[in-house]
Order: C-alpha cells, then structure tokens, then sequence
C-alpha cells in the first residue's frame, strides 16, 4: 500500500483577473514508504507545485492528495498546519532556518510544537546533530554557518519531528557539487538506516542518479 | 511559549536600530503625555489656589437665597454662635465673617461702582491673601474705621492715591441712604483684575454701621485645612449645622466659571492623548509591520513546519509587548523626572503672563506629578502599542506559505 499517493492531481494558478497557469494537468503517482524519490523535469514543469500540494502547503484545483488513505485535500487551513506539523517534513532551496534561533535551538522547534517534552527534545536534538556531524555547532546562529551546515541543520529539524515523509524542493542547488554530494549521502544513509521517505525535486544530475526512482514532469503531466 | 517570547526578544535584538526608534517614540511620548498632565495639573491647582485665596475662599456661608440674589437684606444675622461653631470644626483652618454691598465710590473727580467688603481684618488675613496684597500703603488695621483698601485699577480710574479722601454711597438696610467718607489707607494689587479694578475693603465694624445692620454679616468665609476637601465639607455642614437657613457653598458653586474652565481645560488633554497616541500608533505600526514585512520568507518556514495563527501572532504581539514596555519605562522615566524637577524648579511663564494673571495663574508654574495621571497614561500608550501591532500579527498569521517562501 502507498504511503502517498496524487490522483489526478490538478492546480491552476490564476494571475490576476484572466491569466491563468496550469501548473499540474493530472498527475496520479503512488509513493511508497521507505522510498528516495526524485521529481525531475524542466523549469517551470510543476516540480515545486507537485511538493507544495503533497506537503499541504497548498491545496490543488483538483484531484486528491492522499497520505495513508486519509484525503488531504479536505482539511481546512487551520488543520493543515497541525497536520504539516505531525506529518510532513520540509528542506527548501536555501534560508531554510529560523535565523533567530540556533542550531539546536531550529531542530527542537518542531518537537517543541509537537509538545515533545524537553529531555526529549533535547537527547534527540543532540543525537540528530551528532549525526549530521555538527555537534560543536549546536550553539551557532544560522548566519554563522555555511550553506551546506545550513542544509544539514534543516535535515536534523525535518529528521528529528520524524515525520512521515520529508520533502526537500532542489535542497542542493546552492550547494557547491562536493557539499551537495555530502548532504545527498547524509540523506541516503538516514534513508536507509531509519526509513524514511525522501521526495526531491530537483534539477541536479547527482541526486537524480542517486534517487532509487526517477520521475520525469513536463508541462505538469509525468511523463516517464 | 517561552520559545516564542525568545523569537520575540531576539528580533527585538536583531534590529537594534530600528527597535530604539520604536522605543524613543513611545518613551518621548509617553514622556510629553506624562509631563503635560503633570503641568495642566499644577496650573490647575494653582488657580483654585489663587482664586480661593482672595475672595471666594472654600467655603463661603451665606443666608439661604444669597447665592440666588445677592442683596443687602439676605443676610445672617447675630452670627456670634455660628462663627464659635464653625471654630471648633477641626476640618476648618480659619474663618472671617464679611459684609458685601454694592456702592459707589467717588473721588473729587469721579466715581464707580464698587464692590464693598467690610472685613475683619484680623481674622481675614487668616482666611485670604488680600492682606499681603497691599501695595503702596497698608492693609486695614483692627482699629480703622475711617480707613479704605481699594483696588490699585480702581485708584487710578479715578485718580486717587494713598491718604486721598474718598467718599462710598450705598443704601442701608433701612431703606436709608449710606454715606461715608474715608482715607485710602493701601491699594490692593491682586493682579486679578476683577478685584483690582471693583473692589473696596472697609473694616467690618464701620461697614456694619454704615449699612444699619448692627452685627449681621453678609457672609462667612471658611479657609479649610484640606482645599480638594470643600465639597463634601461644605455638603456635611450644610447637612449638620442647626439653622435650616443657611447656603454653603463650596468654591465650586460660588462661580462655576472656573470649574468649568477647568473641565474645559481637562478635555483639552485628551486631544493632546489622542496626538500621542497616534503619533505612538504611527510609530509602533511603522516598525513591527517593517519588521514583519522584512520577515515574510521566514514566516512562511515557521508556517510551513506547522506553526499555527495563534503561535505566529503570539510572536509578533510579545514583540510589541516588549518594545511598548521598555518604551513605556522610558517615558515613564522621561515624563516623571522631568514633571518632578520642575515641580520644584518651577517654569517661568513670565513672557506670557500678563494674559494669564486674569486666570488667577502665575508667572510660575509648578508641575504636579498625579499619580493617576500617569497610570491613565502608561496604559493608554501600552494599549495603543499592543492594539497597532494586531494588523501586522494578523498579516504574518496569514500569510501563505508558500508564497511567503517563494519571496526572498
Ligand atoms: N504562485 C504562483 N503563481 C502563479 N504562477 C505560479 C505560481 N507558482 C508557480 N507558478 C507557475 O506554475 C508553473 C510551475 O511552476 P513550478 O514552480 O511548480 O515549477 P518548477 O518545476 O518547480 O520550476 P523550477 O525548476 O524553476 O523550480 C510555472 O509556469 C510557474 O510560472
Ligand atoms: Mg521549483
């Protein structure tokens, strides 16, 4: 049985009062649990649109999302960030950290809104930057790390919640190769030790080759 | 919670510059408001004293109808026991019994119609500050009684100076004609042109004589130890002395002018408020919704991860709340320090005062700190931070993620 899964996915954006993008015209895709899986596809081939719906940051014109059967298309928007909270992991692009908070300080806040109590939070936090190899910058401001550190803090964040399935949208493009390859292997390997789901999008070669399914988008149909 | 206060705190750090300027503008503020309602209140509280001091006193007993026709024949007669009475009140400071009469004063060269107070003078120099207000020449002595104070506008009207020999006209209370000759002993310069300029002190026992009412009196003046208490003083006596015939009036309902003009002036400041509180609103507005509108990317992760409304306006409001209580504490600060120096120091108002004397003000105004004064104000400016920053807190509340993410 699929983890997630799009049927008929639909989502126009409309600019102003007649300018309208069909951004997906039907995609119907089935994730299963455990899997590391790339969206790739032109830009401006509905990749970043297809996460934003899976992730219920925003809700499609048509079709359904669902996650374990359950339809997310019809919670409301208040629900939806609970359900974010409980469900959905996120690593976008770049700056995604609180910068007012520190390292450790951005992996607890989900569990901390989760209401996870303080050891707890605070053994996991520890353990999880341990595991991303920044255990000495636990105490480092965002701006007081580099962009690939910066990626790595959002992976411990999005790990550590253990959601259901974490969506990562081009989280390597402004890396350098050497670093972006660093953080794909951190991501593999909690992948498969831990199992949880990865969907990228993304333009870059490396995570495509490494992702154990590839699917293709063009103009806001699947096509391979 | 903590961990939104935290947030809060630190974006309150992590713009210095542009919180300072949020904080100034309260403080300065809230330090203007402060400071203003201090100096409206000590003017304030100078007129009461200044127009209590001459002629209207605390308190003033009259015979019942006074108030509502002053004439010769409403008057207290035989008020020996009422004055003892009145002596033994412990809330009283001082009395002085008065006769008041319309006349006409006339000089060789002209004459004018004068107010006429025949005063004791020892005891009225317990009760008011004409005594003090004698200049050139002397307040009436307990043994004149064919000397005159009259008012220095008066004096010169009709050209007439100390020593000078003028002549009052009235009528008795017998329907005969009153008529005296007396000495200008002093002239009264109040700087109250109502009284400089209408007003004539006779000594009491001759103004008695003059007018056939043996020892009746037209009034009794009451100096209270306590000024804010006349009111309810002058509503107890008035229920608890013996005669039913009597009027007690406090200051207030001798000439509601000068209430009046005090409600008039205590509205006034809240115009002055409302300024400070749009220009506090203005302030605050200005910078949290900067503040917000800088952020809108990081509100869309903190929304993404699954904040919700309420968490994201709690972050925005603690941040208000904040920014408005140090600004507050500045103004505070500011608005007392400065009321409480000139509060002793004093403002000279001299370059201004010639108008104001008629307002019984003087050419110094010392500020008076009110507390209550100042509580109204602290929470009228914590309260306008906090209502102005509900906007930027909704906005950020409901900002869409993904849209906020997508704006770098
Ligand atoms: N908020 C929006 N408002 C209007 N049009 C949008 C919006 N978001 C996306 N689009 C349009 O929808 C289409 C798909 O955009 P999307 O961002 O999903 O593409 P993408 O595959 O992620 O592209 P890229 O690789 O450049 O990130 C594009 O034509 C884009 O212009
Ligand atoms: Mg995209």
């Amino acid at each position: 049985m699929a983890l997630l899964e799009t049927i008929h996915l639909k989502k126009t954006y409309t600019i102003g009062k007649n300018i309208q993008t069909d951004a997906l015209r039907g995609v119907s895709l089935q994730i299963a649990e455990g899997e590391f899986l790339a969206i790739a596809g032109p830009s401006g081939s509905g990749k970043s649109s297809l996460l934003n719906l899976i992730g219920a940051l925003d809700t499609p014109t048509a079709g359904t999302v669902l996650l374990d059967n359950q339809n997310i298309s019809e919670i409301n928007s208040q629900e939806l960030a609970a359900f974010r909270l409980h469900h959905i992991g996120f690593i976008f692009q770049a700056y995604n950290l609180i910068n007012t908070l520190t390292a450790v300080e951005n992996v607890e806040y989900i569990m901390l809104l989760q209401g996870v109590n303080r050891r707890t939070r605070e053994s996991k936090s520890e353990a999880i930057l341990e595991r991303v190899g920044l255990a000495d910058y636990i105490n480092r401001f965002p701006q007081e790390m580099s962009g690939g550190q910066q990626q790595r803090i959002a992976v411990a964040r999005a790990m550590a919640a253990e959601p259901r399935v974490i969506l990562a949208d081009e989280p390597t493009a402004n890396l350098d190769s050497k670093t972006a390859q660093d953080l794909l292997d951190l991501m593999a390997e909690l992948n498969r030790e831990k199992g949880v789901t990865f969907v990228f999008s993304t333009h870059d070669q490396l995570i495509m080759e490494r992702a154990h399914r590839l699917i293709t988008l063009k103009d806001g149909v699947i096509t391979s | 919670m903590l961990t939104f206060i935290k947030i809060a705190l630190r974006n309150i750090f992590r713009n210095t510059k542009r919180s300072l300027i949020t904080i100034s503008a309260i403080g300065f503020g809230l330090g203007a408001l402060i400071f203003i309602w201090s100096f409206v209140e000590g003017a304030h509280k100078q007129m009461i004293q200044n127009y209590t001091s001459y002629l209207t006193s605390h308190v003033l007993i009259h015979q019942k109808g006074y108030h509502e026709k002053s004439t010769l024949e409403t008057y207290l007669q035989s008020p020996g026991p009422l004055l003892s009475t009145l002596k033994q009140d412990p809330r009283i400071a001082a009395t002085s019994p008065r006769v008041r009469a319309d006349g006409l004063l006339s000089s060789s060269e002209s004459s004018a119609g004068v107010l006429i107070y025949g005063v004791d003078p020892d005891q009225e120099k317990n009760v008011s500050r004409l005594s003090q207000r004698v200049k050139p020449g002397a307040f009436l002595k307990p043994d004149s009684d064919k000397d005159i104070v009259i008012g220095a506008s008066l004096a010169k009207n009709l050209n007439v100076g100390l020593g000078d020999k003028v002549v009052i006209m009235s009528q008795a209370l017998d329907g005969s004609i009153a008529a005296g000759a007396f000495h200008i002993l002093g002239l009264l310069d109040t700087g109250v042109e109502e009284i400089d300029k209408g007003v004539v002190l006779l000594p009491l026992k001759a103004t008695q004589s003059l007018f056939v009412m043996d020892d009746g009196i037209s009034e009794i003046a009451v100096r209270l130890k306590t000024a804010s208490q006349a009111k309810p003083i002058a509503h107890d006596l008035a229920r608890n002395l013996p005669s039913a015939k009597l009027e007690i009036l406090p200051w207030q309902d001798v000439s509601p002018m000068m209430e009046q003009w005090i409600e008039f002036d205590n509205a006034f400041i809240w115009i002055i408020v409302i300024v400070v509180m749009i220009v506090v609103a203005i302030g605050i507005l200005n910078t949290v919704l900067m503040g917000v509108l800088e952020r809108t990317r990081e509100f869309g992760i903190l929304l993404a991860l699954g904040t919700n409304h309420k968490q994201i306006i709690a972050m925005v409001a603690w941040e208000s709340l904040f920014l408005g209580l140090v600004g507050s504490l500045a103004g505070l600060i500011i608005g007392s320090s400065s009321s409480l120096y000139f509060s002793t120091a004093g403002i000279d108002l001299s370059l201004f005062t010639s108008a104001m004397n008629s307002f019984y003000m003087d050419a110094f105004i010392y500020p008076v700190l009110h507390p209550g004064y100042v509580a109204v104000s602290v929470i009228l400016v914590l309260g306008t931070s906090m209502i102005v920053s509900i906007y930027p807190a909704w906005h950020a509340a409901h900002l869409k993620p993904v849209d906020a993410i997508r704006s770098i």
